[in-house]
C-alpha cells in the first residue's frame, strides 16, 4: 500500500483511500444493517440516472494501470469484463472465491499450479461490435510487462509468467515476442498462462486485478491510452474518454449481451445512465456527504466514493440513519519495529504489551471510524485469524505494568528511548501523542516524529534512526500472499539503498523460506496454512503491532436502491446492485 | 528605448531558464522516490530502475535539464526511449517548440496541458480582475472622498475583516452554505463559452472569481484610498479649486487620474500571477486550473508538469514585469539611463 497510500494521506481530510481490492469481513452495525457488508434499501428495479460523487482522479482508465480498489470493483461492474470477477455476495466465504465472467469457467490448472487456462465464451463483444478474442487476452497481459510504458499498474505477471527479458509488446524483438506467445499461449479461444512457479491464488488474482483483462491492439497508442475506455461491460463512455478531473456519463453498451454474464451474481446494471461526478478538491468529500445529509432533489439518486467525517457523523440520526452504513473496511494499520535498532526481542514485546489501541482508537474518531486489529491480515482476507502473540490476554488497552516487568526482567536500562515516526495530521498528532503517554508509563520515553509526504520514501531508508513507525495496507486481493511478502519478505525489498516496503528492515531465514513454501504451494489451502504460520513467527518475533481495521461510513440518497458493500465492492458500495427507485 | 527593452527581454529569458534549472535541481534533492512512487505497490528494485530509465529520471540533472531545454529550442519525440520510438512508432507522441515535456503521469504533452488548463486559469482571473477593480476603485474612492465618515471607517473595517479570512475559508463558505445549505446557487462547474455561452460561462464563474476577488478587493480599496487622498492633497489639485472647478471635475479629471497610475501597475502585477493559477481558489472549486493542476503534478512529483508549470507561471510575472518596467521607462526617463 505504501506509495498509493501515500498519496491518498497527502489527500488530507478527504479521505481518499481506495487502493486495493481487499476483501472484507466487515460487521453489523448499529443501524441495523445486516450481514458482514452491510446493506439497506431494498433491490431496486432497472431504469433511471444514478449519480457518483467521487472526491479524487483516478490516476487512468487504462485497465493495465488501474490499482485503485474502489475504481477496480466498480470498473468490473460497469466497464471491464474480465475472464472471472468476484461475485457481488456479503458472505466473505462466497465472494472471495472467484466466478466465471468473460471464461467459461473459472479456469483449470495444471503442473502443480504452474499452468492455467481459461476458455473465452461465444458472443463477448467490444463496444464497438468486434469480437473479444483469445489474442485480446494475450495483448492484455503483455502490456503489463511494459512497465516502462504502462507505469504504475500491478506488475505480478512479471514475476510468474514464464518468459525470461521480455519488454512488453511495444519493444519486443520477433523472437521475444515469440517467447511470450508460447508462455501466454492462444489456442482457438483457450487462453493457457505457463508460470515459472505456482499461482495457487491465480484466478482470485486476475478477478481483482485488471492485469490479464483483454485489450484490443488496434486500440493501444501507448501513453496516448491513458484516458481512452474500450468498454466490454454493460456500460461505455460517452465520448469514449474519461476526464481525469470531470469523470463522464455511462451510458448502455449496445453490444453489451447480458446472456453471456451472470447478472444476478457479478452485475444487475439496473441504471440506464450512471453519471460519474469527479470533483478533486480537498472539499469535495465533506462538501458530497453535505448534500447527502440534506439529501436535495438532485441528490436523491447519488452515492459517494467520500467517507463520512467524524463531525458529520453526529448528523447521521432519525431519517438519515436509514441511509447509512458503517463496515469494516479492507484496511489495516500497524506499527514496525525497527530490528536494526531494537534488538532486544524484550524490548519490542514491552512495546507490544503497552501499546494502547483502544486509545488511539478514541483519539481517530471512535468505533465508528476503526476497531482494533489483532493481526495485520484484514478479516477480510481469506484466512485470517487472531495472531497468538497479541490477541491472547490483551485488552487493547495497554498495560505499562506488564510491559515494566518484561524490561526489566530482561535487565533493561529504563527509560528506553524510543523515536515513533508517523504521517503527520491533527488526528494522527493526536492519536500519536496517547500511545507516547501510554508508553511513557512503560519504561521508555517516547519522542513524536511527525512527517510529510515523502514519509514513505524516509522511513523505508535502511540507515534511519526512527524505532517504530505507523503504516497501512490492504491486500491487492483477498489472499494474505499481498500482504505478507510484500511486507516482510527481505529479498525482495532490500537493496542498497532502502528496505523497500519492509520499513522494519526485517530479515528473517526461515520467514523468507516459508515464503518460498507460500508461494509453491500448489492450492490455496496449502498456502493460506503456510501463511497462518509465518504470521504467528512475525508475531513472536514483532515484526509488527497490529493497530486497528479501519471502518468505512458511507451515505447514501434517499431513492437509492441496493445500496450495500461486499467484500468484492471492497466494502464500497457495490456499484452492481444499486438502483434507482422511480 | 528599444535597446532597453531588448535588455530586459533577454534578462526575462535568462531569468526563466535558471528558474526551470532550480525546479530541476530542487526536484531531486528531494528524499522522495520519484520512480519508485510511479512504478507502484509491488514493484521490485529493477521494476523500478526500468521506470526510472522510461521517466529519465536515471539521467544526471543537468543532462535532463539540457534536454528539456533542447525541446523548448527544437522540440522533442516521446517517449525518450529512442529504441522505443523506432519499435512502436504508433507510441510515438511528437512535441513541438517550445515543448515543454511530456507528463507519463497524465499521458500527453504539457503544453497540451496547460493549452487544455490556462484558459480556465485566465477566465478566473479575467472575472475577478474585474470585480475587484469595479468594487475596490469605487469603494476606495468612496472612502476617501468622505473621509473620516462613518462610511469610510465601515468600508475600511468591512474590506479589513474580509482581508483577514483566508482564501480557502471564503471558499469553503460560499459552497457549504451559500451552494449547499442554503441552495441559493448551482454547484459552480467550470463551463466553457463553447458549451453554456457568456452566461454559463459567467455564472459557474461567479462564485470562484469572487472568492478571489474579495481578498485583493480589500487591498485595492485601501491602495485606492490612500492613493487619492495623496493625490487630493497635492498643490496642483488646490490650483485646480482654486481656479474653480467643481469638485467633480476635480476628483475625476485630476485627482483620480494620478492615483490610478500606481493601481495600473499593482492591477498587471497581480493580472500576471493570478494567470499561472489561482492555487487555493482552484483546488477549492475543483476548477481545472493551472493552479489545481500545479497542485495534481506536485503530489504526484510528475517533474515535466511541475517543470512547465513553474515556467509559464514565471513567464506570466516577467512578462507583466518587463511591460511595467517598459513603461515606467516611458514614463520616467531617468530609468532608461539605468
Amino acid at each position: 500500500m505504501g506509495n498509493r497510500l501515500k498519496r491518498m494521506v497527502a489527500l488530507g481530510a478527504a479521505g481518499v483511500l481506495g487502493l486495493s481490492l481487499a476483501a472484507c469481513g466487515g460487521d453489523s452495525n448499529d443501524n441495523g444493517n445486516k450481514g458482514p457488508g452491510g446493506n439497506n434499501g431494498e433491490p431496486g428495479e432497472a431504469g433511471g440516472t444514478l449519480t457518483v460523487l467521487q472526491h479524487f482522479p483516478f490516476e487512468s482508465s487504462d485497465p493495465n494501470r488501474i490499482y485503485y480498489g474502489v475504481q477496480l470493483a466498480s470498473w468490473r461492474r460497469t466497464l471491464y469484463r474480465g475472464l472471472v470477477a468476484f461475485p457481488m455476495s456479503e458472505d466473505p466465504a462466497v465472494a472471495n472465491t472467484p466466478v466465471a465472467d468473460l471464461a467459461t469457467d473459472t479456469g483449470t490448472s495444471s503442473e502443480g499450479g504452474k499452468v492455467w487456462s481459461f476458455t473465452l465464451k461465444d458472443g463477448v463483444k467490444w463496444e464497438d461490435g468486434s469480437d473479444i478474442t483469445c489474442e485480446d487476452v494475450q495483448y492484455g497481459a503483455s502490456r503489463s510487462f511494459a512497465n516502462d510504458v504502462i507505469i504504475g499498474g500491478p506488475t505480478y505477471l512479471l514475476n510468474y509468467v514464464d518468459v525470461k527479458d521480455y519488454p512488453g509488446p511495444y519493444k519486443a524483438t520477433p523472437e521475444q515476442q515469440q517467447a511470450f506467445d508460447e508462455a501466454v499461449s492462444c489456442d482457438g479461444k483457450t487462453i493457457t498462462f505457463h508460470f515459472n512457479k505456482p499461482w495457487a491464488d491465480f484466478p482470485q488474482a486476475i478477478a481483482g486485478l485488471m492485469m490479464a483483462d483483454p485489450y484490443k491492439e488496434s486500440q493501444d497508442k501507448g501513453d496516448g491510452s491513458k484516458w481512452t475506455i474500450l468498454s466490454n461491460g454493460p456500460y461505455k463512455i460517452e465520448g469514449n474518454k474519461w476526464d481525469k478531473n470531470k469523470g463522464a456519463t455511462l451510458v448502455r453498451n449496445d453490444q453489451y449481451d447480458p446472456a453471456t454474464d451472470d447478472p444476478e451474481q457479478l452485475r444487475l446494471a439496473l441504471p440506464d445512465q450512471i453519471n460519474w461526478e469527479v470533483n478533486p478538491s480537498d472539499t469535495a468529500g465533506e462538501l458530497f456527504n453535505d448534500r447527502l445529509i440534506q439529501d436535495g432533489p438532485k441528490d436523491q439518486a447519488a452515492i459517494t466514493w467520500a467517507r463520512l467525517n467524524p463531525a458529520q457523523l453526529s448528523q447521521i440520526s432519525g431519517p438519515v440513519e436509514d441511509r447509512y452504513l458503517n463496515v469494516v473496511s479492507p484496511y489495516t494499520d500497524y506499527l514496525v519495529l525497527n530490528h536494526k535498532t531494537l534488538t532486544d526481542p524484550a524490548v519490542r514485546k514491552a512495546l507490544a504489551v503497552s501499546l494502547n489501541a483502544n486509545g488511539y482508537i478514541k483519539a481517530t474518531g471512535g468505533s465508528t471510524v476503526a476497531e482494533p486489529a489483532e493481526t495485520i491480515i484484514n478479516p477480510g482476507v481469506s484466512g485470517s485469524q487472531d495472531n497468538p502473540a497479541f490477541a491472547e490476554d490483551n485488552d487493547n488497552n495497554g498495560d505499562p505494568e506488564a510491559a515494566k516487568a518484561i524490561l526489566e526482567e530482561a535487565g533493561v536500562k529504563m527509560p528506553v528511548k524510543i523515536k515513533l515516526a508517523y504521517q503527520k495530521s491533527p488526528t494522527q498528532d493526536k492519536a500519536m501523542a496517547i500511545i507516547q503517554q501510554t508508553w511513557n508509563e512503560s519504561g521508555f520515553e517516547v519522542t513524536l516524529d511527525g512527517q510529510g509526504d515523502t514519509y514513505y520514501d524516509v522511513i523505508a531508508q535502511p540507515d534511519k534512526d526512527i524505532d517504530v513507525m505507523w503504516a497501512g495496507w490492504g491486500a491487492d486481493w483477498p489472499s494474505a500472499m499481498t500482504v505478507l511478502p510484500p511486507l516482510f519478505d527481505s529479498r525482495p525489498n532490500f537493496s542498497s539503498t532502502t528496505c523497500g516496503n519492509d520499513y522494519g528492515c526485517y530479515e528473517s531465514d526461515e520467514v523468507n523460506k516459508l515464503f518460498d513454501d507460500a508461494a509453491n504451494a500448489a492450492d490455496v489451502d496449502t498456502q493460506v496454512g503456510i501463511l497462518q504460520e509465518i504470521d504467528a513467527k512475525l508475531g513472536e518475533d514483532y515484526a509488527y503491532i497490529p493497530l486497528d481495521n479501519q471502518k468505512f461510513n458511507w451515505l447514501r440518497g434517499s431513492k437509492v436502491t441496493g445500496f450495500t458493500t461486499t467484500p468484492a465492492s471492497s466494502q464500497y458500495p457495490e456499484i452492481g446492485l444499486i438502483g434507482v427507485a422511480k | 528605448m528599444w535597446a532597453y527593452a531588448a535588455r530586459r527581454v533577454v534578462i526575462g529569458i535568462l531569468l526563466l531558464l535558471a528558474l526551470s534549472l532550480v525546479t530541476f535541481i530542487l526536484f531531486f534533492a528531494s528524499p522522495a522516490d520519484q520512480a519508485k512512487l510511479a512504478c507502484g505497490k509491488q514493484c521490485t528494485q529493477a521494476q523500478i530502475a526500468v521506470t526510472e530509465k522510461a521517466l529519465g529520471y536515471d539521467k544526471p540533472v543537468y543532462e535532463q535539464w539540457a534536454g528539456f531545454a533542447k525541446g523548448v529550442v527544437a522540440g522533442r519525440d516521446f517517449p525518450i526511449d529512442q529504441a522505443q520510438r523506432e519499435a512502436a512508432p504508433e507510441t510515438v507522441t511528437h512535441c513541438a517548440a517550445p515543448c515543454l515535456g511530456f507528463s507519463k503521469y497524465y499521458g500527453e504533452t504539457v503544453n497540451s496541458l496547460i493549452k487544455d488548463y490556462a484558459p480556465i486559469s485566465i477566465s478566473l482571473a479575467v472575472v475577478a480582475v474585474v470585480l475587484w477593480l469595479f468594487f475596490g476603485v469605487l469603494l476606495g474612492i468612496a472612502a476617501a472622498v468622505t473621509k473620516g465618515s462613518i462610511l469610510d471607517r465601515g468600508i475600511v473595517g468591512l474590506t479589513l475583516l474580509v482581508y483577514a479570512f483566508p482564501t480557502f475559508f471564503i471558499g469553503v463558505f460560499f459552497l457549504k452554505y451559500v451552494v449547499v445549505k442554503w441552495g441559493l446557487l448551482d454547484y459552480p462547474y467550470y463551463t466553457p463559452i463553447a458549451e453554456g455561452g457568456v452566461w454559463g460561462w459567467l455564472t459557474n464563474l461567479w462564485l470562484p472569481s469572487l472568492t478571489l476577488a474579495l481578498v485583493f478587493l480589500a487591498s485595492y480599496v485601501r491602495m485606492t484610498r490612500a492613493f487619492v487622498l495623496e493625490s487630493l492633497g497635492e498643490d496642483y489639485i488646490r490650483t485646480a479649486k482654486a481656479k474653480g472647478l467643481n469638485s467633480r471635475a476635480v476628483l475625476f479629471k485630476h485627482g483620480l487620474r494620478a492615483a490610478l497610475t500606481p493601481l495600473v501597475t499593482m492591477t498587471g502585477i497581480d493580472f500576471g500571477t493570478l494567470l499561472g493559477g489561482a492555487i487555493i481558489t482552484e483546488s477549492v472549486f475543483a476548477y481545472p486550473g493551472l493552479g489545481l493542476l500545479t497542485v495534481q503534478s506536485s503530489q504526484a512529483w510528475d517533474l515535466p508538469t511541475v517543470v512547465g508549470i513553474v515556467l509559464i507561471a514565471g513567464s506570466f510575472v516577467v512578462l507583466m514585469n518587463i511591460i511595467v518596467d517598459i513603461a515606467y521607462a516611458f514614463i520616467d526617463p531617468r530609468v532608461r539611463l539605468g
